[in-house]
């Protein structure tokens, strides 16, 4: 009887101790949730509504653009009717970029996240100069990174250690998984050059590839060009 | 003796029962916090905002700018001959002078023993440090007097490589037109500072000039398009 009494003495005891402690760590523990919890959703609060802001202001500059284009787009239908001049004005536009294209070619569709999809490291800025690089050299007279026209002065670089800008825009990519590369040229040519330069070393390291040729539109370079040091000779 | 063994066995098995729950809600508080953390992810989509509104109102000044010169525009000839030259020196036909840095690389002369690859100039050091440079606000590049333009490939092939359909050998030039300390800070990554590494174990040449005098860079040949269109409107 005794030493029975004893025992459950002790092990009441500890566990009444155990008990103790975690009622005390729970309550603590709570408090710092609760704390955190406030903290958290005034700042997620203050991130949405700010992104609300930015994106009305987005939109107004959007606008705005479009206008000045139109604007833009008037002046010079009306002042210039010559279509010789039309067609040289055209052409330079088509090399600096500044002007819609469209014609045969590529559409190079790289994924390197999402769904069986498992790849140690993202595709990088080295990548996609490097396919860049293989698409000029392979001929190609117009080429775009989701959306954003390759120029001479186009620079691809990190912003942080998620971001891509090209032409100093961030690129998200297509649909949250997906990066798209658009290009005009010569078909056969494209196909064969990344194929062989390219694609292989990306599917190796497991990314998702896919090429396709087909018409391709590839959008104007928006940044414009500003002239500072240099001067014409 | 039977029923305080009972009692004492009920009252423990209590005990256990209640530090169970509280573990198990320790264990998911602790969680639940992880959870909201994930939540933060959406700092990035508001920076690209940010970034990309940045963007629109630089692109939307330029517009400005070009719109009230066409409005300024004394005739349609006037007008049409600006444009034409204004589009000659984007897409690159024009040579250009101005300030700016010259960057000299050039393979090594030292015997090479081994890794062998280190000890010559490689296309991709030319690509990367065009690409900081374009980042540091370069208005005109070239590399060899080769302009660079929205066509011009950087390609090795063997023992020279490809710039606009040439063969260059080293020493490689490359010259670009801008602010001279923006394109000089422009430089300041990892990249440049490798190339330094290589200059001292190695021998190759990585040397940045800063000159007073404008530089010259030469302009393009014109492109010849075969396939690409220009979008009809509509």
């Amino acid at each position: 009887m005794r030493p029975l009494n004893k025992h459950v003495v002790t092990v009441a005891t500890i566990a009444a101790i155990i008990i103790g402690f975690l009622i005390a760590v729970q309550i603590q523990a709570k408090e710092e949730a609760d704390t955190a919890a406030q903290i958290q959703s005034k700042r997620l609060a203050q991130i949405k509504s700010v992104t609300e802001s930015l994106k009305e202001r987005n939109k107004q500059l959007q606008d705005i653009q479009d206008q000045l284009n139109e604007q833009i787009k008037n002046y010079t239908d009306e002042s210039i009717n010559n279509p010789f001049l039309i067609n040289k004005l055209n052409e330079l536009k088509m090399s600096d970029g500044t002007i819609d294209v469209q014609g045969p070619g590529i559409r190079l569709k790289i994924q390197d996240s999402g769904q069986n999809i498992d790849v140690l490291f993202p595709l990088n800025t080295d990548d996609l100069r490097r396919i860049v690089n293989t698409l000029r050299y392979a001929g190609a007279e117009a080429i775009s990174i989701n959306g954003q026209r390759i120029v001479a002065s186009t620079s691809i670089v990190m912003s942080g250690n998620s971001t891509i800008l090209v032409n100093s825009v961030p690129i998200s990519k297509i649909g949250g998984t997906a990066y798209e590369i658009l290009a005009i040229g010569d078909q056969t040519v494209l196909v064969d050059y990344l194929t062989n330069l390219e694609i292989l070393s990306l599917k190796q390291v497991g990314m998702k590839v896919d090429l396709t040729r087909e018409i391709v539109t590839i959008p104007a370079y928006k940044g414009g060009y500003s002239f500072e040091y240099a001067e014409a000779i | 003796m039977q029923k305080k063994r009972n009692i004492a066995i009920g009252l423990i098995t209590c005990c256990l029962m209640a530090i169970g729950f509280f573990s198990v809600v320790l264990i998911k508080a602790h969680y639940q916090n992880k959870a909201e953390d994930a939540q933060e992810a959406s700092l990035p989509n508001l920076i690209q905002l940010q970034l990309e509104n940045d963007k629109l109102t630089k692109e939307n000044e330029h517009l400005w700018e070009e719109l009230t010169r066409l409005q300024a525009a004394d005739s349609v000839a006037a007008l049409a001959s600006q444009q034409l030259e204004e589009a000659n020196i984007n897409a690159c036909l024009v040579g250009m002078k101005g300030p700016g840095i010259r960057i000299i690389l050039d393979d090594s002369k030292e015997e090479r023993i081994a890794e062998t690859g280190n000890y010559v100039i490689h296309e991709e050091y030319l690509r990367t440090l065009v690409n900081a440079l374009w980042n540091g606000g370069a208005e005109a590049i070239a590399i060899n007097n080769q302009r660079l333009t929205a066509h011009t490939e950087i390609f090795c092939s063997g023992s020279f490589i490809q710039i606009n359909g040439t063969r260059q050998m080293p020493p490689y030039r490359i010259v670009a037109i801008g602010n001279q300390d923006n394109l000089k800070s422009a430089l300041q990554f990892y990249y440049w500072d490798i190339l330094g590494e290589y200059q001292q174990l190695y021998g190759i040449t990585r040397k940045l000039e800063t000159p007073e005098e404008p530089l010259v860079v030469p302009p393009a040949k014109a492109f010849t398009f075969k396939y690409a269109e220009p979008l009809k409107e509509g």
